[in-house]
């Protein structure tokens, strides 16, 4: 295979219209809610009007016997099966959280169906609830699974053990001498951090159909991992995978649309029934019955000599993750290996980190999974430090920032063990940090801007201008996929691959890289997607890494029709494949262009060629230079303009850089659309979007979209003072050099509004929600001279 | 209809004028113009995001006027003009208005559920105003939610889209213009003649 780097690509790298555009400008794509089906009925959940609670009666019979009524569940005859790691019994006798399922109900119409779940006769034991993460740890606290815990921390589960938690609780990573670096610093810099817990509100409420034919069922979900949802429901049904195609149309996920509740209720319905079932979660349904960003409480003590460098940090952290749910132990292993102890060149750090269960609602993936929560706090602290020691704070970043060569890159490998790619070793692509954090400072013209510490950008009156810093990063990872490329006998590619379009352009990167691989016109490549009976194993679409596994899965299918079509094509011109190329729908020899053959001619030739690809071997993802495995790091950094006014504790913000790294990008217009995706999500998070839970009931105040606020137009800059942009740095183990970043732009936004806040203000705001309140607070505080 | 144990709504049937063509339909008398359009008309393109007014995922033209369909009662858009999404591609070439074109082009969508209510408010936007600033642009589409944070691309897209529709009537105009000198000249000929 020719070097493809050497080449001008035809299709990568373009701004080509999406391939799901049509459908979507015209209205006609199809969501989940959008399916009708010819005897349809309609599902709906009871969901617990209380915190913790056992329901000691449960009496179905009147709401049975409503007419158009046709099944009802509940905890009673349904299976008590814990069905995968991201939850228990799809319908328990415990309830854990305001707003978990207590029953369901199947109607001819939603209608019947909602007027019958009034007529269940339920009585509720009422059981002492725990909100706040370090209440739920103390010795009182009430105890919330005390079937297999014998306190709050996270431990995993009887059913899926999950190890490296130390005995109290902690998951902990060390490397170098935390004690020794402190002790060597000239000023040691603390911090703390609670951030708000942030719902994903994906557009489309949740719905899910499922229907059986004969012994086959098929559903249809709304979920970025349909494949990690079949070993869980074949496992509950008791039925082989084959017997089960999950179809996904998932609108909008980040991160959060991934395990799906209601696609249990509506199999089973539709098994008892006979006939096809639609469960749609309404708007309220999707904040109190899904899941939200984590709350972490974050302490950290970095040391720093007087000349900038960084000489040790120590991180604690307390997640709180809510009634129930393994993904904390990913974020917690994320937060970990990434804003504690990979986004700067420490040469000694500590940090650990618990999970504590509560009775509120469960903590899910949003938007960074980990990164942004823990990096909230470090890009605060690190601020302080730079002022500490007078330093400008992009410069403090340009000493400390990781590079490849890294020792933190060592103590990953040690931690995640050699050869898992999942959580693989920093690559030589980390080299974009520091020239991305020179270009941000460049375009956010910051020298100028920047007035030294204690003086604000600008003051008029009582409205002051800040301008703060920070950087970010998230790392992607390999995970499985497989993809299938059939070259049609016309010279046209459909290329099958399990994963999901979800909105972040995953259709379209997959078109162009099979595109360019087989030479052929993009027009001419249909992907079809996450349908488990056409498509191979893949994991979905999470954690940035649809680049790294899917859109590579792709194109290596992709390569190897191409391999197979230039064997062909060789023998034929009576030469070898290698002095073929690919290019506009013909095969030509690279010395003589104009010897050449359609690409439509060898396909019909050959009736059709099939491409197959399954997983990245390990040994294609070995640095050559460190002899490691490697994962995709994308890092990020951002500088944020605010105003503030010190009458009103009103935050506006005034213009925002991020510059992100993306490898190569395959569809310029896709990279810049999930750029502005995560930060204008960190916006929200810390300035609009705060959910309000009660802490003597954990009800959720705010589970709309009128009190909930989800930035408009309006509440971000307008053109001119929004940048949102990248730098290519070609990432050797991805598709064309391209690599997952997406969730990374969420990464740095948060602290440089945090950080420009206190420049403007002259306070630092310790609240992670930056509320006028909180404003407020810190204004007073600074009066009163405290 | 089964309708159970639950009590039954005044029911009454009602002429709706939708994208050009004209349905009868007997929707209980809370329904919501949003509810007739999906479920009885299969105008799928109706996005039900909030469901209460605070997205403009639902926003359909009634008269002209961009409304939120979620929150109209189905017996106020009687006798109203009803575009929807699905009633802006041209009806015989099945083309796509040049505001969805640019929408396309410009890449100005990612999950695409605010989509038809964007496009449907950018519409009414341009329809009255050919030559939007910025700021107006911002303004009319305040109402619509992007979760996904498109706004940059969709502003660029309106823009575009505004300066298409403009050329589309310039060029219109000046065919009518060059047809009217011609039939002035084809008039004057006859006179002579």
């Amino acid at each position: 295979m020719e070097n493809t780097a050497e080449l001008e690509y035809s299709v990568v790298g373009k701004r080509l219209p999406r391939k799901d555009a049509i459908e979507k400008v015209t209205g006609k794509f199809q969501c989940t809610a959008d399916i009708q089906l010819p005897g349809m009925l309609y599902a709906k959940i009871l969901h617990s009007p209380y915190s913790h609670a056992r329901i000691v009666k449960i009496d179905t019979s009147k709401a049975e016997e409503v007419p158009g009524v046709k099944c009802v569940l509940t905890h009673l005859n349904t299976k008590k099966m814990h069905v995968n790691w991201h939850f228990g019994p799809p319908l328990d006798e415990v309830l854990h959280y305001q707003g978990e399922e207590a029953a369901v109900v199947a109607a001819i119409t939603p209608k019947i169906a909602e007027e019958a779940l009034k007529l269940i006769d339920i009585e509720y034991e009422v059981l002492p609830a725990v909100y706040d993460s370090e209440e739920a740890l103390k010795p009182d606290a009430p105890l919330i699974h005390p079937d297999y815990r014998s306190d709050n921390t996270f431990r995993g589960y009887p059913w899926q053990p999950i190890g490296r938690m130390d005995e109290d609780g902690f998951l902990r990573l060390e490397y170098g001498d935390i004690n020794k670096g402190l002790s060597e610093a000239d000023i040691i810099v603390e911090g703390d951090n609670t951030n708000p817990m942030q719902f994903p509100i994906s557009p489309a409420p949740r719905a899910v159909v499922a229907d059986w034919q004969g012994d086959q069922l098929t559903a249809w979900i709304d979920s970025q991992t349909p494949n990690s949802q079949m070993p869980g429901i074949a496992g509950y049904l008791g039925i082989p995978q084959s017997k089960i195609r999950i179809i996904s149309h998932c609108i909008g996920g980040y991160g959060n649309k991934q395990p799906v509740k209601c696609l249990y209720f509506a199999a089973l319905i539709a098994k008892k029934t006979g006939r096809p079932v639609k469960m749609q979660y309404t708007r309220e349904e999707d904040f109190i019955g899904t899941h939200r960003r984590v709350e972490f409480k974050v302490h950290n003590k970095v040391g720093v000599k007087k000349d900038g460098t960084i000489t040790g940090m120590y991180s604690k952290c307390i997640a709180n993750q809510g009634a129930d749910t393994g993904f904390a132990f990913i974020s917690m292993g994320t937060a970990l290996v990434e804003p504690f102890t990979l986004l700067y060149d420490f040469k000694n750090s500590k940090a650990e980190i618990m999970g504590v269960t509560t009775n509120i609602t469960s903590y899910g993936a949003v938007n960074g999974f980990g990164a942004p929560e823990g990096m909230y706090g470090v890009e605060k602290v690190m601020d302080k430090a730079a002022e500490a020691i007078d330093m400008d704070p992009i410069e403090f970043r340009l000493r400390n920032c990781i590079h490849y060569g890294s020792p933190a890159i060592e103590m990953q490998q040690a931690f995640n063990g050699p050869k898992d790619p999942v959580w693989g070793v920093l690559g030589p692509d980390l080299d974009a940090f520091r020239h991305l954090i020179e270009k941000c400072r460049e375009d956010a013209n910051w020298k100028e801007k920047w007035k030294g510490w204690h003086t604000p950008a600008a003051v008029n009156g009582a409205k002051r201008k800040g301008i703060g810093f920070a950087i970010g990063m998230h790392h992607a990872p390999y995970w499985a996929s497989s993809s299938f490329v059939i070259m049609n006998p016309d010279g046209s590619a459909t290329v099958m691959n399990n994963a999901v379009e979800i909105g972040q352009g995953f259709k379209t990167a997959v078109a162009q890289v099979v595109a360019e691989s087989l030479g052929i016109s993009y027009d001419k490549v249909t992907p079809v997607l996450s349908d488990s009976a056409v498509c191979g194993q893949a994991f979905g679409n999470v954690a940035s890494q649809g680049t790294t596994s899917h859109v590579y899965s792709a194109k290596m299918a992709a390569d190897n029709a191409r391999e197979q079509m230039l064997a062909w094509a060789a023998d034929k011109m009576g030469t070898t494949p290698d002095q073929l190329a690919a290019k506009n729908n013909f095969v030509y020899m690279k010395e003589n262009p104009e010897k050449k053959m359609s690409i439509a001619e060898i396909c019909g030739a050959n009736y059709q060629i099939f491409g197959t690809f399954k997983n990245p071997p390990i040994s294609a993802l070995v640095d050559p230079k460190s002899g490691k495995i490697v994962s995709s790091y994308a890092s990020t950094a951002a500088i944020v303009e605010v105003e503030v006014d010190t009458e009103t504790g009103q935050v506006k913000v005034e213009r925002m850089t991020g510059v992100n790294d993306v490898g190569v990008a395959i569809n310029p217009d896709n990279c810049e659309n999930q750029i502005d995706l995560g930060m204008i999500m960190a916006k929200g998070w810390v300035l609009n979007e705060n959910p309000v839970i009660d802490r003597r009931t954990g009800a959720i105040m705010n589970p709309n979209l009128v009190d909930y606020k989800i930035n408009t137009i309006l509440d971000i800059p307008d053109r001119k003072d929004f940048v949102g942009e990248y730098v290519e740095r070609p990432y050797p183990f991805g598709p064309y050099g391209a690599k997952g970043f997406s969730e990374t732009a969420c990464t740095a936004v948060a602290p440089a509004i945090s950080n420009a806040v206190y420049n403007a203000i002259g306070v630092r705001v310790e609240d992670g929600f930056i509320s006028p309140a909180a404003i407020l607070r810190a204004l007073e505080k600074k009066k009163q001279g405290r | 209809m089964q309708t159970g144990g639950v009590s039954n709504m005044e029911k009454k049937t009602i002429i709706l004028h939708v994208n050009g063509d004209q349905y009868e339909v007997t929707p209980s008398s809370t329904a919501t113009l949003a509810d007739v359009l999906r479920d009885e008309l299969g105008l799928m393109g109706i996005r039900l995001m909030c469901n209460e007014g605070a997205c403009g995922a639902c926003t359909v033209l009634m008269d002209g006027e961009p409304t939120l369909s979620c929150m109209m009662p189905v017996m106020e858009a009687e006798g109203k003009e009803i575009l929807t999404i699905e009633g802006l591609p041209d009806p015989v070439t099945g083309e796509l208005h040049p505001i969805q074109q640019a929408f396309v082009d410009h890449n100005a969508l990612q999950c695409g559920f605010c989509t038809p209510g964007m496009i449907m408010s950018a519409k009414a936007l341009l329809d009255k105003n050919p030559d939007p600033t910025e700021k107006e642009i911002r303004k009319a589409l305040s109402g619509n939610i992007c979760r996904c944070g498109t706004y940059r691309k969709i502003t660029e897209a309106v823009l575009d889209a505004a300066a298409r529709l403009r050329n589309i009537k310039q060029q219109k105009n000046s065919t009518e213009k060059t047809n009217t000198e011609k039939s002035e000249e084809q008039e004057s000929v006859w006179s002579i003649g």
